[in-house]
């Protein structure tokens, strides 16, 4: 079936089967920051933002998002010019193997697309469903109070 | 670890409204089925399943005031609820004490009211909500009809969604507050028991009581002589303590691979007097 919808900001127009994955159709088309932890919603490797929100790629077939705009850590920054999201976790030490970072930057990009000023709490609470092997945590939760910070400071896109 | 391809699904289509997505489903004669955030219907997708009918752009996501109570499109998503105005205020601010606790924010953004209404897991937190709160549901499919979410689950409900749409779930007005409490293994985990209560004074006394239990491990029920006790009585501590041990007494739980009967019942108790204390602290008692 054709699928109309908007990827990091770039109309595609193409033809899906009607029980692909959004997960797979978006490696297919080179988003390789979303990855498959679990395929079964548990990890949050393969979040992105439709429409402003956080989801599990995994979860969905390609169809659902119909006529939506679709964010992937691709449309976020790049190596050359990183989002501030992307360069405080680099200033904050918050990867290690990395396979966790894409779901954890656009969780965290969408809490603070709501929140410029989040406690600790409400980061912990945001990042609650994604998990990492490596970092335990607590440089993750640093590193999006430092982009909060820089937020603040108007430092943002 | 599930396919990352839904290999049996050959169409997909978006419903207009419920007329088309009930006539959709009846030509699939079991073979197709409703779509709503997916988060349970996709995570394991039943192989002879070949159309999906997504019902999220008919017009049933909205969150209301009714007659005093709560409307709430079967399509609304559990984010959306939790962001509504109207939920805020509605048996003491239970619904955003619920919702937090169930999974995650991005499974909020997906997971729709209607869906978990009808996916009911026994260790599913929403279920022991709506049959602690009095909810209704109202429904679409050959016929329509409104029914008490408590008598819906008493019967087989998969069976009548499989041909209906569950349209809009009620919850009636009370004149007081309601607590959930849930303990997991983590803040993420599912439950390992739960429970939702609310108490409403009137006089120095409790006028109503409403105490439901759920993942024990069977889906919530209400515990009617849990309400008895507490009904006439004047809210104290003491009454609450009496209580969870009336209910570590009474209560019918069992074993599951997660946890032990003789667990449960014991922090049953302890559940049911934490959300009665919180409820009467949030009715100002
Ligand atoms: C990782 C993970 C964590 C979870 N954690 C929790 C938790 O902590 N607590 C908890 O309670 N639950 C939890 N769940 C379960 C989840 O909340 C429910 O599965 C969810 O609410 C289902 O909603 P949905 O809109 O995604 O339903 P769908 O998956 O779209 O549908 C589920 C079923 O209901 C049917 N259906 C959907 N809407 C309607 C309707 N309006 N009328 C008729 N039939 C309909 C579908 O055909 C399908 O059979 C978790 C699930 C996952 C994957
Ligand atoms: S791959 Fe989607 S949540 Fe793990
Ligand atoms: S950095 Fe390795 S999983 Fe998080």
């Amino acid at each position: 079936m054709k699928l109309l919808f908007e990827l990091n900001g770039v109309p595609q127009y193409l033809d899906v089967e009607p029980g692909e994955r959004l997960l797979r159709l978006l490696r297919r088309l080179g988003m390789k920051s979303v990855k498959e932890g679990c395929g079964t919603g548990d990890c949050g490797a393969c979040t992105v933002l439709v429409d402003g929100r956080a989801v599990r790629s995994c979860l969905m077939v390609a169809p659902q998002v119909q006529g939506r705009r679709v964010l992937t850590l691709e449309g976020l920054g790049s190596v050359d010019d990183p989002h501030p999201l992307q360069q405080a976790f680099l200033d904050a030490g918050a990867v290690q193997c990395g396979f966790c970072t894409p779901g954890m930057i656009l969780v965290a990009y969408e809490l603070l697309q709501g929140n410029d000023d989040p406690s600790p709490e409400d980061v912990r609470k945001a990042i609650a469903g994604n998990l990492c092997r490596c970092t335990g945590y607590v440089k993750i939760a640093d590193a999006v109070l430092l982009a909060a910070r820089w937020k603040q400071e108007g430092k943002w896109r | 670890m599930s396919g990352v391809h839904a290999r049996g699904v050959r169409r997909f289509h978006f419903a207009r409204d419920v007329e088309e997505a009930l006539s959709l489903l009846a030509a699939y004669e079991g073979r197709g089925a409703l779509l709503a955030g997916g988060v349970d219907l996709l995570r394991s997708l039943r192989v002879d399943i070949e159309g999906l009918i997504d019902i999220t752009r008919i017009g049933l996501s909205y969150t209301k005031e009714a007659r005093g109570g709560l409307a709430i499109g079967g399509t609304t998503t559990l984010t959306s609820i939790l962001e509504s105005r109207a939920a805020r205020e509605y048996g003491g601010g239970i619904l955003a004490d619920l919702l937090h606790r169930v999974a995650v924010p991005p499974l909020r953004n997906m997971a729709t009211l209607g869906g978990a209404l009808v996916s009911a897991h026994p260790w599913a937190d929403i279920p022991t909500a709506l049959v602690a709160l009095g909810a209704e549901v109202r429904w679409q499919g050959e016929k329509e009809g409104r029914v008490p979410v408590e008598e819906l689950y008493q019967g087989p409900f998969r069976g009548l969604f499989r041909q209906a749409v569950a349209i809009e779930v009620l919850l009636p007005p009370w004149d007081g507050a309601f607590a959930y409490e849930k303990v997991g293994r983590t803040g993420y985990d599912i439950a390992l028991l739960n429970a939702c209560c609310g108490v409403g004074v009137e006089g120095g006394r409790i006028a109503w009581a409403r105490v439901a239990v759920g993942a024990r491990p069977d889906r919530g029920e209400r515990l009617p002589w849990a309400e008895e006790a507490l009904i006439g009585q004047r809210p104290s501590q003491t009454l609450w303590q009496e209580v969870q041990d009336l209910v570590a007494k009474r209560i019918e739980v069992g074993d599951d691979r997660r946890a032990s009967g003789a667990w449960r019942r014991e922090v049953a108790g302890v559940l049911v007097e934490r959300a009665l204390a919180r409820a009467s602290g949030r009715a100002g008692m």
